[in-house]
């Protein structure tokens, strides 16, 4: 069929006017040939609408992007594409991008600036800020991905601030930090070789990791028996082999009786648990009321389902794993969420599956090398204390070194914290109570905000400086381990777009520069990028061809010593009780209670396959599949709904002790009768997303109250309970 | 180009020949009906879709309206499902429905400007720029797939555009579930009657829809619940 005529002006995106010729010297059809004719070329690039950054090729044809495809030697790919990628594309083409950076005054009054202006200010500020009232007040938060960290971390550094926050505190903090403290790490899970599944809220079939997939595919096709547990049935429990519906916030009970089971049962890896553990007997002596009857009192999983799924984990085992997800149910969710994630370590532990084909793998990567320290000398790490008390003896001491940005937001308006950098990253409307989280930061003396729109955090900003699109400049190389780890990096697809936007590295070394600390930003990216690549055998200009490459890595060492004070799996933790904490995992309920009165429901929420978070709602392409599948709906029980008078596509009033508004309902027999669900992609406050606001949404967060959870001080998503009624 | 499923590949499964493929699928029962080995056409080409594998993300129907720069209105691939059952006992089924690729194609028949025809591989493919928008295939259509916006058709081409080049599908190649096949009709056909197999063999209910449609279909799907729940005809 080749490019017609119409398809190629589509994709050329040019018009006389831009070509710059006058209509009546103009030949059409030889113009028409030539660009009909024009080369598509691959350029190497990442996907940026997650943090997973799969690799891709951006296919470009006269300089504009027309589609992006898998590239084969990427861990993350493998040479697929999961929908957004695909949908990524509309940010690069977004009219309503920022082209130049802009100042908001404090009357709020947008104006654009220039570049030297503005880091002038910047600079000016912030250094007053950093003598006046000192690098303890002063803070990076972001969501980590590597040239954010390699730039943004060296500067904060150099500045002497040690509050480097990340996303996490609204992710999976209390994972982290429960196998952190009992299995020295968060491992990966190896479910294409694993016979017995069990995954507790993680969704893989919506909250995407390509490469996870492709491992999913091996299981359902294979002998693995795959086990989903959520109040939802979600989009992998429907190609699973069993949907195990919970009531929400009590995971932790259900593991506990699993735990109890096998124990009981004499049925857990002695070797491991004699050899490679502390703390097994005081463990095994809590467990005497977890049975799964008691469990089942708690969650609604039947007793004998309970069972079930310990012992068939226990029949295969090592090969058998309980998924120690990303947020799923217990990355930060409920006051017992911490203690969750240390059961489900507990678990994993009694399977014996550490390092094992099947279990959960502690993956090695590749070595890659580094600037030369003695001719790019690295700024020392900080000895100031944390602004948001994150590791901060009597203040948060087991969260991690991810931070607290909705505490520190609480500390912004007890003029605690003055100023602050947010690249690629909107707390504001991505963590829980709207009006905290926009109130803490906007009122900061000096918020800059790293943005290519005008997100919900830009705009209590006081100056958006835009990056090009992800599509428009290069990036510091990447690495991850596997079973075989990969390089990858960004190159440039496109030629800038807009002039007046700079790229975080280039800013970086601007800034630095005014403020004294330029010293440490001698070095350019491609210097940065030729050490890290050094112990490999290909030179830099090759790996910019090539993107991306699988490298041979060490093989996990089976039952390896791990990360903990002692070496060794921990039952029992001398680190929580040193803190308050208690040192084995026991059952606690959510701090909002497992009793619903009427029409009282927990609000949960979740992934869609085609939305990240709130930052593709204002994507066409992907805000279409959202219009043409309604699924910007509270899916509701069916007998309740009936119970209620409730038809499917109804409008109702959902109500939380903070906030109220209407929405329409998806009347299901897939979800757990005392809960309600909504997916978390829409809810956009930033009026500048034209698109996001085609549609009428919610955003659960709206509903949840700034709350901290006791152990490591996570937003506890989910603590919140919710009437609903029909309007 | 095949692709690794638990160590084996594709073409582990196409040793018997076409004697024996026409067997194998002659053999296979489709819940009383037997299947029609005649359809299939050794110079069709076949898209083979397995809903056991398939979550339903979307990248197929994004990709494609990249691929084939389709407007972001036209769902050139779409997913139609049922909820059966009730809670806690559900069942949800979900089946792809894009271009059937019919051999025996009313929309070909049906359109005044010859805008529709067979190109490569049997696929059916439409001009978009002879195409005048007046839904005579549509109304022909025995699944409704085309789609009219703004004086246009569009459906699923098949990517012939790629299959000259010796390339597959953009939906196929960007699968993250790996869900979706390409090749042969008589290859598709033959993988379709394994898998459907294999599931039943697992004790899963499973069928394979689109041996006999048409006078046999270039897309055929892999079903875990029957053809006709989804109006499938």
């Amino acid at each position: 069929m080749g490019l017609t005529r119409r398809k190629f002006l589509k994709t050329a995106g040019l018009t006389a006017g831009a070509v710059g010729i006058g209509l009546s010297g103009f030949d059409f059809k030889a113009w028409a040939e030539v660009q009909e004719d024009s080369e598509v070329v691959k350029r190497a690039s990442l996907c940026n609408v997650c943090a997973s950054h799969c690799g891709m090729w951006i296919h470009v044809k006269n300089d504009r992007i027309w589609k992006v495809t898998g590239h084969e030697e990427n861990g993350r790919s493998q040479g697929r594409l999961c929908p957004r990628a695909h949908g990524g594309i509309d940010w690069v083409y977004d009219p309503y991008r920022l082209k130049q950076p802009i100042k908001i005054e404090d009357d709020g009054s947008v104006r654009p600036i220039g570049w030297n202006q503005a880091l002038d200010e910047i600079a000016e500020k912030l250094t007053q800020i950093l003598e006046e009232e000192g690098p303890e007040k002063v803070f990076y938060a972001h969501n980590p991905r590597r040239t954010g960290v390699f730039y943004g971390n060296r500067f904060m550094h150099a500045l002497n601030v040690s509050t480097i926050m990340t996303h996490n505190a609204a992710c999976n903090t209390a994972r982290g930090r429960g196998f952190g403290a009992s299995m020295g790490g968060v491992p990966s899970a190896d479910i294409g070789n694993s016979k017995y599944v069990v995954m507790i809220g993680r969704n893989y079939g919506a909250g995407i990791r390509t490469s996870q997939l492709k491992a999913v595919n091996k299981a359902v096709k294979g002998d693995t028996t795959l086990v989903c547990v959520d109040p939802r049935q979600n989009e992998t429990s429907i190609i699973a082999d069993k949907w195990v519906p919970i009531k929400p916030g009590t995971d932790l009970a259900m593991v506990l009786a699993m735990c109890k089971v096998i124990i009981d049962d004499d049925s857990y890896n002695h070797e491991f648990i004699e050899e490679h553990t502390i703390g097994f007997d005081q463990f095994a002596d809590s467990l005497d009321e977890y049975t799964p009857e008691w469990a089942e009192e708690l969650t609604d999983v039947p007793a004998d389902t309970i069972r079930e799924m310990a012992r068939g984990l226990a029949d295969v085992a090592p090969a058998a794993i309980v998924h120690p997800t990303w947020k799923g149910a217990f990355g930060c969710n409920y006051e017992n969420s911490t203690e969750t994630a240390r059961a489900v370590a507990y678990i994993n532990a009694l399977l014996g599956n550490i390092n094992q084909d099947g279990g959960l793998k502690f993956y090695n990567g590749p070595s890659t090398g580094s600037l030369d320290p003695d001719r790019y000398p690295a700024p020392a790490a900080p000895d100031t204390k944390r602004a948001d008390g994150a590791g901060v003896e009597d203040e948060y001491p087991l969260a991690t070194g991810h931070g607290l940005p909705h505490v520190l937001a609480e500390r912004i308006k007890e003029g605690k914290v003055k100023a602050g950098f947010v690249r690629h990253h909107n707390p504001v409307r991505n963590f829980p109570d709207y009006d905290h989280m926009e109130e803490g930061f906007g009122a900061l003396d000096l918020l800059v905000v790293f943005e290519t729109q005008r997100s919900e955090t830009a705009m209590v900003a006081d100056y958006v400086l835009p990056e090009p699109s992800f599509a428009e400049r290069e990036e510091i190389i990447e690495s991850r381990g596997g079973s075989r780890g990969y390089l990858a990096m960004r190159t440039q697809a496109i030629p800038k777009m807009y002039g007046k936007t700079k790229s975080f590295d280039e800013i970086i070394r601007e800034l630095a520069v005014r403020m004294g600390v330029g010293e440490y930003f001698k070095f350019t990216m491609d210097e940065a990028n030729a050490a890290i690549l050094e112990p490999f055998d290909i030179s830099l200009i090759e790996f910019k061809e090539k993107g991306s490459m699988m490298v041979d890595v060490p093989q996990p060492e089976p039952w390896p010593e791990l990360g903990t004070p002692s070496g060794k799996f921990e039952f029992y933790s001398e680190t929580f009780e040193k803190h308050g904490a208690p040192p084995i995992a026991g059952w606690l309920p959510p701090a909002t209670g497992l009793e619903f009165g009427a029409n009282e429901f927990r609000l949960v929420h979740g992934k869609e396959a085609y939305h990240s978070h709130t930052a593709t709602a204002n994507t066409p392409q992907l805000l279409q599949i959202t219009k043409d599948y309604n699924t910007n709906r509270l899916w509701i029980n069916a007998s309740v709904a009936e119970e209620m008078g409730i038809e499917d596509g109804d409008e109702v009033r959902v109500s939380s002790d903070i906030f109220s508004d209407t929405t329409r309902v998806k009347v299901t027999e897939r979800i757990h009768p005392e809960t309600v669900y909504y997916p978390g992609s829409y809810g956009n406050r930033t009026f500048h997303y034209r698109v996001a606001h085609e549609i009428d949404s919610l955003n659960p967060n709206d509903f949840v109250k700034y709350q901290v959870e006791s152990i490591v001080g996570h937003a506890m998503v989910n603590e919140v309970i919710v009437t609903v009624e029909k309007v | 180009m095949s692709n690794d499923k638990n160590g084996e590949s594709r073409r582990d499964f196409l040793k018997k020949g076409a004697a024996g493929a026409a067997a194998l699928i002659a053999g296979f029962g489709m819940k009383g009906s037997r299947a029609n080995a005649e359809n299939l056409d050794a110079s069709k080409k076949a898209i083979l879709m397995d809903q056991s594998l398939c979550v339903e993300c979307q990248s197929c129907r994004l990709a494609c309206q990249r691929e084939n720069d389709f407007p972001i209105t036209a769902q050139s691939i779409k997913f139609k499902s049922i909820e059966t059952g009730s809670y806690p006992e559900v069942e949800y089924n979900s089946t792809r429905w894009s271009c059937f690729h019919c051999n025996d194609a009313p929309c070909i028949d049906s359109c005044p400007v010859d805008a529709l025809e067979r190109q490569y591989g049997e696929m059916n493919v439409t001009d978009i720029e002879d195409c005048i928008g007046c839904g005579a295939c549509l109304n022909d259509c025995p699944y409704d797939v085309p789609e009219i916006i703004e004086g246009k058709m569009y459906k699923c081409n098949g990517c012939v555009h790629l299959l000259e080049d010796g390339e597959e599908p953009a939906c196929v190649t960007t699968c993250p579930t790996y869900a979706v096949e390409f090749g042969n009709q008589e290859e598709m056909a033959e993988l379709g009657v394994e898998r459907v197999e294999e599931l039943e063999a697992d004790g899963k209910e499973a069928y394979l829809y689109g041996l006999e449609a048409q006078d046999g279909l270039g897309l055929f799907l892999i079903l875990r619940t029957a053809p006709e729940d989804f109006e499938l005809v």
